[in-house]
């Protein structure tokens, strides 16, 4: 495989060719959002009840029987499941992800309103959270046994917290008590910051974890004492040569973050009243808005496997070992 | 739950009082009426409301298509009906200015007002009245509430520009109370000409504001309307509304709302929990409005089509296994009152029979040992033939509050105590429909708002028991009696009042008696408002509050 010809096309931190590995990854992907469609379909029809009904106003709209067989005609319900099946499966891989039964307006359409502030929400707090995770992991290593044990009790305390429970937490303090910080969230920066905590601490714990861990094994590794040895500082060390050995770690649990945080966003939205993909989804599985359904979960799986693909970029970029072994 | 005990002594002086108090409250969803606590001070215009709702945010604002109750909540702000309630809680024309009815029953002629538009400029008149009939009644708007509401009339016809000749199929003597429903609220025939998306985006109609934008997971916008004509003269201050708009957030979670009314984010927040009402009582910047709902109280069904409790005495013996009461107090911190009838309070005929209700453990084992129920299993619960006294108990989630959830775990341990076996299910609403398409029920706690008593014909009617092609069907305790239905046909066809009342009394005495409910409150419909929010307290025929003589103080 190494002919010289391929050697020369191989970026940092990758064996095959990029276009190989972005070919395997978008395949990938590709099979994912199949499985994922795929078990929403099949999944959603087992739960009782008739999609019609909800095309017509929801469980117990005592829609009349005519107006019932006009809503199946005209969504396809009447025809054999694999025939909805195939023709569902061809609509989203031209791009058409249907009408919403409760909104009444193309998914598509509600999904490029949502998207942003979810994204928004999202990736502010895997930003907070992993500088907290830095902050709390880099002052504990370098504060003895104690800072270490309390660092890693504070983690492992914010890595179990509920979201519903913190967002009440943090309203009563902050909102009710303090009056610092509104309950009900805006995109202004005062509106951002109890929800981006919600979702920040619980995470932030986790990847402190793993980053503190990594820190500690590299703090005492050959390369630290080496370097050491050469005059660096203690902080030179850190920067330069153990804190990208804790990065790897926790980039390649921020893949995994990001899905989590989609997941969180349901609640979080909820709770502070937040338009956006993760409120959206609530509703429309309490309403049976299937295309609704389909659309947030195809969305988030495909945003899943570009994080994931992100991730594993940025630690094949950090640490050039990866995939030339 | 150490708040709950001095709060409801506070509240509660006594039970009989406060039954009677709420009687009064329940009159005063009074239409356009300023409240009875005596606001001081002269009226401020201008400002902006916000009104957080933590009702689910409509799919449409038409509340003509489908037809719910957040539907009503914010319709009520910018669509008017023919009818409505007045202090008193009686039925008084509002958009309609009088209405007459044939010997037989089966023409009514309905008197529409002149002089009031549209917010699009489109006149009122009886073509207007007949265009909103239509829609209701054209499949292809899917109406449910205001359908049922107008399903007795078989044609109509504009005879002048204010008179319109109903012609039914057979008498319907709760025409007018549905006539004051939200859900039959007319709207302007020209909007109605739209495409369904345009008109539940922006429904027209001749309230105090009109909708202006529609943000959805956030809020609807309304703006004083400018040209408002208030229908009844008698019922408010002349010209518009005081406040220059409202802004309709949709607030899910409870304790957020509670916390942005604290905040003075919003002005006024609605479903307020007990704990918050309980804490607003005790806070004097904030009020609260108790405004039950007409039509049904909030119940537990017994399925009477199965067993167990197609036996009467094993019914009437799970009626005395439950201790019901005393969840309610500590549960609700007194926010809720203890129902006895099938109706609301609100409802003027209401029959309430508190002496066929009641703990009592020995009145029930004696009962289900007359029932054949004698033996008990290794888990103390009681067996008949072999099977086990199990009863299936699905609960909606998202219909039932957290309180409601917590009494009926109670409930499940007191009868656990009468060896009877409650599983209780929390369910989504689709899966909670899905055990009830099914029959896989036992009891059941199901809402239903409809002004006047004749929602005991949607309830306990054995037509009812037919479901739907959706496979609805809203008499949940399945009663099939033969005398019922009659007495329900024939107080929904009287003329004739006092025989209408009569007829409705034996018809709640024999749902009552047969025990296939167990009434538990009204259905709770309560607000939480700024003490700055002055004059809130008018509401409409189904106590959704209107802001017609609402003002905001500085």
């Amino acid at each position: 495989m190494s002919t010289p010809a391929a050697a020369s096309t191989r970026a940092p931190g990758f064996s095959e060719s990029p276009v190989r590995w972005l070919l395997g990854k978008i395949g990938g992907g590709i099979f994912v959002l199949w499985a994922v469609a795929t078990a929403i379909f099949f999944g959603i029809r087992m739960i009782p009840g008739d999609p019609a009904e909800a095309i017509m106003g929801g469980p117990g709209s005592q829609a009349s029987a005519e107006a019932l067989a006009g809503a199946r005609s005209q969504y396809g319900l009447d025809q054999p499941l694999y025939v909805q099946y195939f023709g569902q499966l061809w609509r989203l891989a031209t791009g058409d992800l249907g009408t919403s039964y409760s909104l009444k307006t193309p998914v598509s359409e509600v999904l490029g309103e949502l998207i942003p502030p979810t994204l928004i929400l999202a990736i502010l707090a895997l930003l907070v959270a992993w500088a907290m995770a830095l902050v709390v992991a880099v002052l504990s290593t370098r504060s003895g046994a104690l800072g270490s044990a309390l660092g890693s009790g504070l983690e492992i305390v914010s890595a179990a917290v509920p979201h519903f429970w913190l967002a009440s937490v943090l309203i009563l303090v902050f909102s009710t008590m303090l009056g610092w910080l509104p309950p009900v969230s805006t995109n202004t920066a005062a509106g951002l910051a109890l929800p981006v905590i919600t979702l920040a601490l619980p995470l932030a714990g986790f990847l402190g974890q793993v980053m503190r861990d990594t820190l500690m094994e590299a703090q005492r590794s050959a390369f630290a004492l080496s370097a050491r040895a050469r005059g660096e500082s203690e902080i030179g060390v850190l920067l330069r040569h153990s804190l990208r050995h804790a990065a790897l770690p926790a980039i390649a649990l921020s893949g995994w973050a990001f899905g989590s945080l989609l997941s969180g966003a349901v609640v979080v939205e909820s709770i502070f009243a937040r338009p956006g993909l993760g409120r959206s989804l609530l509703s429309a599985v309490t309403s049976r808005d299937i295309p609704m359904v389909t659309g947030v979960a195809l969305i988030s799986a495909a945003a899943y496997v570009v994080i994931m693909a992100l991730s594993d970029l940025a630690e094949r970029l950090a640490d050039p070992r990866i995939g030339t072994s | 739950m150490t708040l709950a005990r001095p709060l409801a002594t506070r509240l509660l002086p006594a039970a009989t009082a406060l039954a009677a108090a709420l009687v009064l409250a329940g009159c005063s969803p009074a239409a356009m009426t300023p409240d009875a606590s005596g606001e001081s001070g002269s009226p401020v215009t201008g400002g902006t409301l916000v009104y957080a709702s933590g009702d689910a945010e409509p799919a449409c604002l038409d509340p003509h298509v489908g037809g719910n109750f957040p539907q009503a909540l914010i319709a009520s702000q910018y669509l008017e009906s023919l009818y409505t309630k007045d202090a008193d809680g009686a039925l008084i024309p509002w958009l309609a200015e009088d209405s007459t009815v044939s010997d037989d029953g089966l023409t009514r002629i309905v008197k529409i007002r002149t002089g009031i538009s549209f917010t699009d400029g489109t006149a009122l008149n009886a073509d207007a009245v007949k265009a909103n009939f239509e829609h209701l009644l054209n499949p292809a708007t899917t109406s449910s509430t205001g359908y049922l509401a107008l399903g007795k009339i078989a044609s109509m016809q504009a005879v002048d520009a204010s008179t319109l000749e109903l012609k039914l199929k057979s008498p319907d003597n709760s025409l007018l109370e549905s006539f004051s429903m939200p859900w039959v609220a007319i709207e302007s025939p020209t909007a109605l000409k739209r495409s369904q998306a345009d008109n539940c985006a922006a429904p027209v109609g001749t309230g105090p504001f009109k909708v202006e934008s529609w943000k959805k997971q956030d809020s609807v916008k309304l703006v004083r309307n400018a040209g408002y004509v208030l229908p009844d003269p008698k019922a408010g201050h002349a010209g518009g509304a005081y406040l220059d708009a409202i802004t309709w957030r949709f607030i899910p979670e409870a304790a957020t709302r509670y916390a942005a009314l604290q905040a003075g984010e919003v002005q006024i927040i609605d479903n307020a929990q007990p704990d918050a009402i309980a804490a607003a009582e005790k806070n004097t910047s904030i009020k609260h409005l108790d405004a039950p709902r007409p039509g049904a109280s909030n119940r537990v069904e017994l399925n009477s089509s199965k067993p167990p409790f197609n036996d009467v005495l094993v019914r009437e013996a799970f009626i005395h296994a439950v201790n019901v009461n005393a969840s309610i107090d500590s549960l609700f911190f007194g926010t809720a009152v203890r129902s006895y009838s099938p109706l609301s309070s609100v409802e003027p005929l209401a029959l309430s029979e508190e002496s066929l209700f009641g703990y009592d453990r020995a009145k029930a084992a004696k009962l289900l040992d007359e029932a054949g129920w004698s033996q008990r299993d290794s888990e103390g619960y009681r067996v008949k033939d072999g099977t086990r006294l199990s009863l299936s108990f699905p609960v909606s989630t998202s219909q039932s509050i957290p309180a409601e959830q917590s009494l009926f775990e109670q409930m499940q341990a007191t009868a656990k105590e009468s060896g009877l076996e409650i599983k209780i299910k929390l369910l989504d609403l689709s899966s909670w429909y899905g055990e009830l398409f099914t029959n896989n029920y036992n009891l059941v706690s199901a809402p239903y708002t409809k002004v006047g008593p004749s929602v005991l014909s949607v309830l306990f009617h054995s037509d009812s028991t037919i479901p739907a092609p959706s496979g609805y069907f809203a008499n949940l305790s399945q009663v099939k009696d033969p005398s019922l239905d009659a007495l329900l046909a024939a107080a929904g066809t009287t003329k004739d009042l006092a025989e209408r009342k009569d007829l409705y009394t034996q018809a709640q005495k024999k749902v009552l008696e047969g025990y296939y409910l167990l009434p538990l409150y009204n259905q709770q419909n309560h607000f939480l408002y700024s003490a700055k929010l002055k004059n809130v307290g008018a509401t409409t025929a189904v106590a959704t509050p209107t802001f017609f003589d609402t003002w905001l103080s500085n």
